[in-house]
């Protein structure tokens, strides 16, 4: 939390005194969007009321009565360049989740060593999936967000620091990240408000991670894995794993995005191996087809968690949830998209079901300025 | 009926008007579809010459834009602002500058080797090179 104070002063400061040579540019996005549950069960055993859990890192949770404020967002993004590749941005965000409170989502310098290799430092987020660093920007992507089910880790921020490359062979495009750093999320949103009902400070550290894309004008593959050590206070109190206050997690993922004429095919599958929680494992498929400016599509996703505790008893009865979507986009403004989504949920689980079975209709605008 | 024929003529020219890529006379760089391509969507950032590649985009009310993106960036206007928002709210790239009209792009062309454009073809100037026409 002091380094993001720090990094958002130095930003400040640059912002300040670059007025000599430095192009100031804003750019933003907002998305408003509504919705409600039209029928659920919720998790009568752990007193959850029918809900649809849209986004489970920032808790998006819509109950049977209609609320704009769960999803909807406004980000504004300011950018300092300065000469010589270097410069300085920051992305404040404000969300209806977080009744509106501002926060700096991003905050960090690059630097353009040349046309392939840029160094960036500071608040940044995290890599994991393929639609993890835009998450917020409803805009760029067809649904009213990514699958769910895929996205579901509790942590989404780090700071560190990246190396970017970007290159081509041949017809392919290149492009790696190379990131390293830490994130302590007090009062993490999700454990703390949805699973363990008590201030939850959630530790993610020693992160060491690498994604790589190739793309082509009608194929994109991206392949990424990631390390990180888990400590956890519940409470104030720090939770153990197998007597040890540390747990290890590894994360391993692949997309697969393909474009034919104007039908796209986007998919993704990703696995976390993580101390005394087993193997979870994701997938989503999507389709769609751009008819003008209308996008219909249909999704499934899915999470499944398997494998053992660490006192080797098999994890039976783990986190098992699924998706099913279908909904429409319309690109009524070239900045501005119109979007309509049906969800059916089922959440399959009894001792990790985590909202009951669900079907909700949310809808809304994203638009980027 | 002539002048109707005429006229019809003239919109069908207008509708399959051809673009012209345009650069700095000195600039000797060959140039294909998907170089072009690829250096509007922020993917090649220098020309084979070594020198950097400053891209420069027709404002979106011009017909030539909605063609060039048509034909050469395969995407239609609000899908290239999607493409570039992912970018841009993720630090990994900048949209090239927008000018108003085709001599806006013909000055900068013609005074800055770094510079690219495209304009309707029938507007090049002797002060350009066009490197390849669509």
């Amino acid at each position: 939390m002091r380094t993001n104070a720090y990094l958002a002063t130095a930003i400040c400061t640059l912002l300040a005194h670059g007025s000599a040579k430095a192009d100031i540019d804003f750019t933003g996005f907002a998305s408003i969007t509504a919705g409600k549950v039209l029928s659920g069960d919720g998790v009568p055993h752990y007193d959850v009321p029918p809900t649809f859990l849209a986004d489970y890192p920032i808790v998006s949770a819509y109950s049977e009565d209609l609320s704009f404020k769960q999803e909807s967002l406004f980000g504004l993004q300011v950018k300092a360049t300065l000469s010589d590749g270097l410069s300085a941005t920051a992305q404040i965000v404000s969300r209806g989740a977080d009744s509106f409170d501002t926060t700096f989502e991003w905050a960090y310098l690059s630097y353009e060593i040349n046309d392939q290799w840029t160094i960036q430092a500071g608040k940044k987020r995290l890599p994991l999936f393929y639609y993890s660093d835009f998450y917020d920007v409803g805009f760029a992507y067809v649904w009213l967000r990514p699958p769910a089910d895929t996205y579901t880790w509790q942590v989404f921020n780090y700071n560190g620091i990246n190396a970017l490359y970007s290159g081509h062979v041949g017809d392919w495009s290149i492009s790696s990240n190379f990131y390293t750093g830490k994130e302590e999320s007090e009062n993490n949103r999700l454990l703390s408000q949805f699973f363990f009902i008590e201030p939850t400070t959630e530790i993610w550290k020693d992160i060491f991670g690498a994604v790589f894309n190739a793309s082509n004008d009608w194929l994109e593959l991206r392949f990424t894995a990631m390390t990180y050590t888990n400590e956890r206070f519940r409470s104030g109190v720090q939770q153990t794993w197998g007597g040890k206050t540390e747990r290890d997690g590894t994360f391993l993922g692949m997309a697969i995005n393909a474009t034919w004429g104007d039908t796209f095919l986007l998919t993704e599958i990703n696995q976390l191996e993580l101390d005394d929680d087993g193997e979870l494992d994701s997938l989503m498929v999507s389709i769609g087809h751009n008819f003008g400016t209308f996008t219909p599509y249909l999704s499934y996703s899915k999470l499944d968690q398997t494998g053992d505790y660490l006192d080797g008893s098999p994890i039976s009865d783990g986190e098992d949830h699924d998706t099913t979507s279908v909904g429409i986009r319309y690109d009524f403004h070239p900045s501005a998209a119109f979007k309509v989504q049906y969800d059916v949920v089922n959440d399959n689980s009894y001792e990790y079901a985590v909202a009951g079975d669900s079907k909700a209709l949310t809808f809304g605008i994203d638009l980027v300025f | 009926m002539k002048k109707l024929l005429l006229i019809l003529a003239a919109l069908s020219f207008n509708s399959f008007a051809e673009i012209a890529v345009i650069v700095h006379p000195s600039n000797d760089s060959a140039l294909d579809e998907k170089s072009v391509a690829r250096i509007f969507t922020g993917k090649m950032k220098s020309f084979p010459n070594g020198n950097q590649i400053i891209p420069v985009n027709l404002d979106n009310s011009q017909a030539a834009t909605s063609e060039f993106n048509e034909k050469v960036l395969k995407r239609s206007e609000s899908q290239l602002k999607a493409y570039w928002s992912k970018l841009v709210f993720t630090g990994k790239g900048t949209p090239p500058q927008s000018v108003a009209n085709s001599e806006e792009v013909l000055k900068l062309v013609s005074t800055n080797p770094s510079v690219i454009g495209y304009i309707d073809a029938s507007k090049v100037t002797g002060d350009v090179k066009v490197v390849t026409k669509f």
